[in-house]
């Protein structure tokens, strides 16, 4: 990589001044010593000791059966439950979030994009009991929005709904998915470069035929990769599930905290490690896909 | 100033110095931090000076507004002299019980207050116990199915389950069965998660009293049926202080002890909320649990306070205590006090002593405007092994009720 950088015409300084990168190589982690020290301490560590411990019984014996006790009932559904919150809320946010960041990057003023990026990101960044609240306060049953809508004839309680169901849940998280999805985007949509529409229509393409063969597969990688941190950010979130429900809607991060940290299942402490394992897990195969695919979108990206 | 206080603290430093060199000799024979009892810490003067030196006494998980614990602690901080410190107040009965076996001494409690359902976990077979030995003054009158025989951890107060709700609705709620009424949709619920809250816990045993369940306290299906029931209408909502000050939550189960702290908080935001016993069954739950901290960091004030807590007195709260009273030696001052078993009894707590008080004569009334109806049933304290088959049912058919 190092090599084509230079060739491209990077500046040389850091090569001819540098002493120490060709023979000692260690020296060039050196830098980032306290950070690995970090991640090690506070990322690794507690990690391996987290696994470890899953594997224990109670009575610190090798055992495997917090394991199989996690694929059983009702921890089974909360991991299928979570699941699709993670991906039913990624999906619903990713295509409206992606559209709003291709307009807001492309043709909005900058005034506008500079107060999109500000909101979103504080938007992106609202979550536990105060966002469980602001729902209540709006569309919960004595909320005002219910209020309102209920003045005009449409009673949203009439029903089942409630917020601490699937679709209340679902509503309260799009609210900080959307927003993550616009500021995950957006450095996607800055990167199609104006030369390559130029040369498409110089070449003789149209608007369509522009967006099928060159716009929308290089969106698609950066697209893939932000629906998978959507899904990580829906498949873990646990403060606003937790203030929202009681317990009748299984969501494997509650479990944890009610195992870890409750007052009724005391003697399981090893099973909701087991359990966070298990979403460690599964975050990682989330994860590692869009490390691969953002790997072939830098190929473009990279100037 | 500067000089003033310096002054002051050199005198200060002179008088300590002073009490401590009279109160070595006394001193020599006692180890604080191994006393079972009052009398092994010297007497209860001396534990009383030994708590004032220390100045500290550090508590965890008891908010000020659980069971009248504020006017506890204002009238212990008055008296001794001792700053009382409370981590994380809102938390689990399992974060103490973590606290106690992984913080550093810095942060270790010196007294807990912990739920039944994890008192086990102080004594690990084959371990060595989380806690201390301590046998209180009172510490016959403390019924032996509630203390473990040899002082390692002893109830407290219990709570029995009152119904809770909005004035706005209509019908009243009196017993559990009428959770189901329509008119109640939507805003009738659970204080959380049965299988990590002890307050939900007992809540969904209080509704199987109500439901049919009454004769066979180990088997909750009732109160799991009624949940049901009720959730067939709508989702059951989280019935805790904000979402009944909010009025998202109007009707559930609540512990009789928390009313003195709710209804005020929910008449600030403008919501009158008022408790009732069911007027069929209503369920004594287990009582809380107290224990001495093996870790404790102070030493003196871990046991006294167990002394205070437990003491049954009438007498006199934070507010009527006299900087004469105060100047008095340990003992005189402590008769003088209201005890902490009845403070418990004021916010409607059942002392765990209140049998043996009331053959005394000791206790006050209750501070609550609601009473057991005449015609209504008090029900339990269920045992820990009725409880272990209830959590069995719960966990395993609550998440997909």
């Amino acid at each position: 990589m190092t090599p084509s950088v230079i060739g491209e015409g990077a500046p040389s300084r850091g090569r001819t001044f540098s002493p120490f990168t060709s023979n000692l190589n260690f020296r060039k982690y050196l830098p980032a010593l306290p950070l690995l020290l970090i991640v090690g301490y506070f990322f690794l560590y507690p990690i391996t000791k987290l696994v470890y411990v899953a594997f224990l019984s109670n009575e610190n014996t090798l055992t495997l059966s917090n394991f199989t006790t996690a694929f059983k009932d009702p921890y089974k559904t909360g991991f299928i439950n979570s699941i699709k919150i993670g991906i039913t809320s990624a999906v619903i946010a990713a295509i409206p979030g992606a559209i709003a960041a291709y307009f807001i990057e492309s043709k909005g003023p900058s005034k506008l994009r500079r107060t999109v990026a500000v909101m979103s990101g504080v938007l992106a960044n609202t979550g536990g009991v105060p966002l469980a609240f602001m729902f209540m306060a709006a569309i919960g049953i004595q909320g005002q929005l219910t209020k309102i809508l209920k003045a005009a004839g449409w009673d949203i309680y009439s029903g089942q709904f409630s917020l601490g169901t699937f679709t209340g849940l679902l509503i309260v998280y799009l609210y900080f998915q959307l927003p993550l999805m616009v500021i995950i985007f957006s450095p996607a949509i800055v990167a199609l470069r104006r030369e390559w529409v130029e040369a498409a229509y110089n070449l003789g393409a149209d608007k369509v035929e522009y967006w099928r063969r060159i716009g929308f597969p290089l969106l698609f990688p950066s697209f893939i990769g932000s629906l998978l941190l959507l899904f990580a950010s829906g498949f873990s979130a646990y403060a606003t599930a937790n203030a929202l429900t009681v317990g009748n809607l299984p969501l494997t991060p509650l479990q944890i905290g009610g195992l870890l940290d409750g007052n009724v299942s005391a003697t399981q402490l090893n099973l909701g490690k087991a359990l966070s394992s298990l979403m460690i897990l599964i975050s990682a195969f989330a994860v590692v896909p869009y490390l691969v695919i953002q790997r072939r979108t830098a190929r473009w990206q990279k100037r | 100033m500067r000089g003033k206080r310096l002054v002051a603290t050199l005198a200060s430093a002179v008088m300590v110095t002073g009490v401590v060199a009279i109160a070595t000799p006394a001193q020599a024979a006692v180890n604080i931090c191994k006393a079972k009892n009052v009398a092994e810490a010297g007497g209860l003067d001396n534990l009383v000076k030994a708590a004032k030196k220390e100045g500290k006494l550090a508590l965890i998980t008891t908010p000020r507004d659980w069971a009248n614990y504020g006017a506890i602690f204002d009238a212990y901080e008055k008296a001794f002299g001792v700053k009382i410190s409370v981590d994380n107040p809102d938390g689990s009965s399992q974060y103490e019980i973590d606290t106690m076996k992984t913080a550093p001494k810095s942060r270790q409690p010196d007294s807990i207050d912990i739920g039944p359902l994890v008192v086990a976990q102080l004594t690990p077979p084959g371990g060595t116990p989380l806690s201390s030995p301590y046998k209180v003054i009172n510490w016959n009158d403390i019924p032996n199915a509630a203390k473990d025989p040899n002082g390692l951890w002893y109830g407290n107060y219990g709570g029995k389950l009152a119904i809770v709700y909005n004035t706005s609705v209509s019908p009243v709620p009196t017993k559990a069965k009428d959770f189901t009424n329509p008119a109640y949709k939507g805003v009738v619920g659970i204080t959380g998660d049965p299988t990590s809250s002890n307050q939900a816990f007992m809540s969904v045993l209080a509704a199987s009293l109500g439901n049919g369940g009454e004769k066979n306290l180990s088997d909750v299906s009732k109160g799991l049926e009624l949940f049901k029931a009720v959730k067939a209408n709508a989702p059951l909502v989280k019935v805790n202080g904000t979402n009944l000050a909010s009025g998202t939550a109007k009707v559930g189960f609540m512990w009789d002890f928390n009313a003195l702290g709710i209804i005020p908080a929910a008449k600030q935001a403008g919501l009158d909320l008022k408790f009732a016993y069911p007027t069929d069954f209503v369920l004594q739950a287990p009582p809380y649990i107290n224990a001495i901290n093996a870790k404790s960091p102070n030493c003196a004030n871990a046991r006294l306070w167990q002394e205070f807590v437990y003491s049954q007195n009438k007498g006199k709260t934070a507010a009527d205590l006299t900087d004469a009273d105060l100047k008095l030696p340990g003992s005189k001052l402590f008769a003088l006090m209201q005890g902490g078993q009845n403070y418990f009894m004021q916010s409607g707590a059942d002392p765990i002593m209140s049998k043996a008080m009331t053959t005394k004569k000791l206790l006050v009334p209750s501070l609550l405007d609601f009473k057991v109806a005449s015609t209504a049933k008090i029900v339990g304290p269920p045992t820990i092994s009725d409880v272990l088959a209830a959590r069995e049912q719960i966990i395993s058919s609550w998440a997909s009720l």
